[in-house]
């Protein structure tokens, strides 16, 4: 399986979400660059992986190519196992019945976590206001596994967000339970366009574990606003594949919306 | 134990059902009327309104273009899975509350919350979903298992309390009883009876837990249609208050199995930037048309409907 020359940043990130889906299992999936990760996945790696959507569709064969913005359009919720709503669909994740979430954000702390609704300022009057949670509170809370997923840039890393929107392990060990969130859930992966980090099992920390091949993980690290636990032996990220970038690129997003970033380059 | 300071649209039960005993019609009675019409009747300046499904699937658009057309004032908006048409009901200066969800997208909406043009309330989509849930089952709250821990608790009007069974924290959201539902359907009959294939967001629990319900749908069918399958009726006739007749009724955005989305129409939407541009487009496609057949006649024009319906090409499951 050969590699490209040439990739953007975001065709790496989802490349690298989609290898961590295991098959067999289920997977909430929200809204943009998560559901191109579960189609991928789907098409090269886990074919028998079931998605579930905020909307009320479970367990959909997804057609390519991926119609921008759609979130319920037929393209989207082909041959599903179900078609229900919404409080249905979260009924399966607060019941323990999915494994994975998959969300983005804005901001995510040590904790893991995640800020997608302000940036600056107060709540009444942020410096910039963003969509919200939507159903990211709920995939976080609910969910066993959570992968948040996030271009690499430091600034997105903080030590504090600017507001909590869905919940990472929130002060640390224990904090999750004590809230009241359903007990053994939270994040388990931060996939970026860089690198991948994990938490700590004791301290809950978001701890680095894979950078992309050809970079150094102080490369990585520069600029976050908090210092993550670094593994002791760090995984080594292959870049994507000809034929995940072929998906990609011709089946998937032939019209570049979502796979567009900066362009980046094999290391030698 | 935990809760935040702020307003909650709420209704007592009690004073829900005895609403619901006085203006709720048993009798099934003819409700087809104009779009005009079922705005002047039903949807009041401060009205809190809510939406099934998203603006992009089967959302009842030209509904709300005629609510800005008829220049509601001082709605509160349900923006559950709201896209355009929250921005375009605030730009028009129709809505000024919005509890949150998902608040899409685009820069304009963001700027008019971060000048204070609108006010916001921060809860979640699953949190609005369980509010509406809990308003259909005529019980005051809906406990959840999340928005516990982070800052939605503050910014909404959720409470965190130990529960009484396990003792462990819980979060209770408060029923929610919109005064109006806009729900687009498929297929309804002229009582109300309604038809939705496809998934959707909580249109039988926002149907049961709204004051006034408005169906407006793509096709209007014979009342035996509906007894001959009945394991097709999404809502039935005595929940709904008007139903509307409107073809491509969810456009720009589009019906399951009827027609796609029109995305260089929802571009053109997601490009406005300045108060000037929107108040060009409302002028253009709202205020400068009389209804939505005039709309769709002279914005959009046969020739693109077509081409719409034609990329509607998946049909199996949608009938």
């Amino acid at each position: 399986m050969g590699t490209v020359a040439e990739f953007t940043d975001t065709e790496f990130m989802i490349c690298s979400a989609a290898r961590i889906l295991e098959d067999k299992k289920t997977v909430f999936v929200g809204w943009g660059m998560p559901q191109v990760v579960a189609i991928l996945a789907e098409k090269l790696y886990t074919p028998n992986l079931v998605q579930i959507f905020e909307f009320g569709a479970l367990g959909p064969q997804s057609l390519t190519p991926f119609v921008r913005g759609t979130m319920g359009g037929p393209s989207n919720v082909f041959r599903s196992l179900q078609w229900t709503n919404m409080n249905w669909a979260f009924s399966y994740a607060v019941t323990g019945h999915i494994d994975y979430g998959m969300i983005g954000a804005l901001q995510v702390d040590q904790y893991g976590n995640i800020n997608s609704t302000l940036l600056g300022g107060n709540y009444a009057r942020p410096k910039r206001r963003f969509p919200g949670s939507g159903g990211g509170n709920e995939v976080a809370s609910l969910c066993w596994k959570t992968l948040i997923i996030l271009k690499h840039e430091p600034r997105r890393f903080v030590l504090e967000v600017d507001f909590l929107t869905s919940p990472g392990y929130l002060d640390g060990p224990g904090a999750r339970e004590k809230a009241g969130l359903p007990r053994g859930t939270g994040p388990y992966r931060v996939v970026t366009s860089k690198a991948l980090f994990g938490f700590d099992e004791e301290t809950k920390q978001m701890k680095l574990v894979g950078v992309l091949k050809g970079l150094k993980p102080e490369q990585v690290i520069q600029g976050m606003g908090f210092t993550p636990l670094v593994a002791e032996k760090l995984v080594e990220l292959e870049p994507p594949t000809a034929d995940e970038i072929r998906m990609l690129r011709e089946e998937i997003d032939p019209s570049g919306i979502i796979i567009r970033g900066e362009k980046m380059r094999v290391p030698r | 134990m935990l809760q935040g300071q702020v307003e909650i649209h709420f209704t007592h039960p009690d004073d829900f059902r005895e609403w619901v005993r006085e203006n709720k019609k048993r009798e099934a009675v003819e409700k087809l009327m104009t779009e005009r019409e079922a705005v002047a009747r039903l949807v009041a300046d401060g009205d809190y309104i809510a939406y099934d499904f998203s603006s992009l699937t089967r959302g009842p658009q030209a509904m709300v273009r005629e609510i800005i057309r008829q220049r509601r004032y001082g709605l509160w908006v349900c923006a559950e899975f709201t896209l355009h048409e929250t921005a375009l009901l605030v730009a028009a200066g129709c809505c000024s509350r919005i509890d949150v969800g998902f608040l899409g997208y685009g820069n304009y909406i963001g700027r008019a919350v971060a000048e204070g043009k609108v006010k916001v309330f921060e809860w979640t989509n699953g949190a609005l979903a369980s509010r509406m849930l809990a308003g259909a089952r005529g019980i005051p709250f809906m406990p959840m298992r999340n928005l516990l821990g982070t800052d939605g608790v503050k910014y909404s009007g959720a409470k965190v309390v130990s529960d009484p069974f396990t003792g462990e924290p819980v979060c209770l959201v408060p029923a929610l009883n919109p005064d109006v539902f806009l729900v687009h359907v498929h297929q309804a009959d002229v009582y109300g009876n309604a038809r939705i294939f496809g998934t959707n967001l909580f249109a039988l629990e926002a149907a049961m837990a709204a004051k006034k319900v408005i169906v407006s749908a793509e096709e209007i069918i014979d009342p035996l249609e509906f007894r001959k399958e009945p394991a097709k009726t999404t809502i039935p006739y005595f929940l709904v208050s008007a139903v509307v007749h409107l073809p491509f009724g969810a456009y720009p955005g589009g019906v399951p199995g009827r027609y796609e989305l029109d995305l260089e129409h929802i571009d053109k939407l997601n490009a406005i930037q300045t108060g000037e541009e929107m108040q060009g487009y409302l002028q253009e496609y709202i205020y400068g048309v009389q209804d939505h057949m005039e709309f769709l006649e002279k914005r959009v024009g046969w020739e693109k409907l077509q081409e719409l319906i034609r990329k509607a090409s998946i049909r199996e499951g949608y009938h």
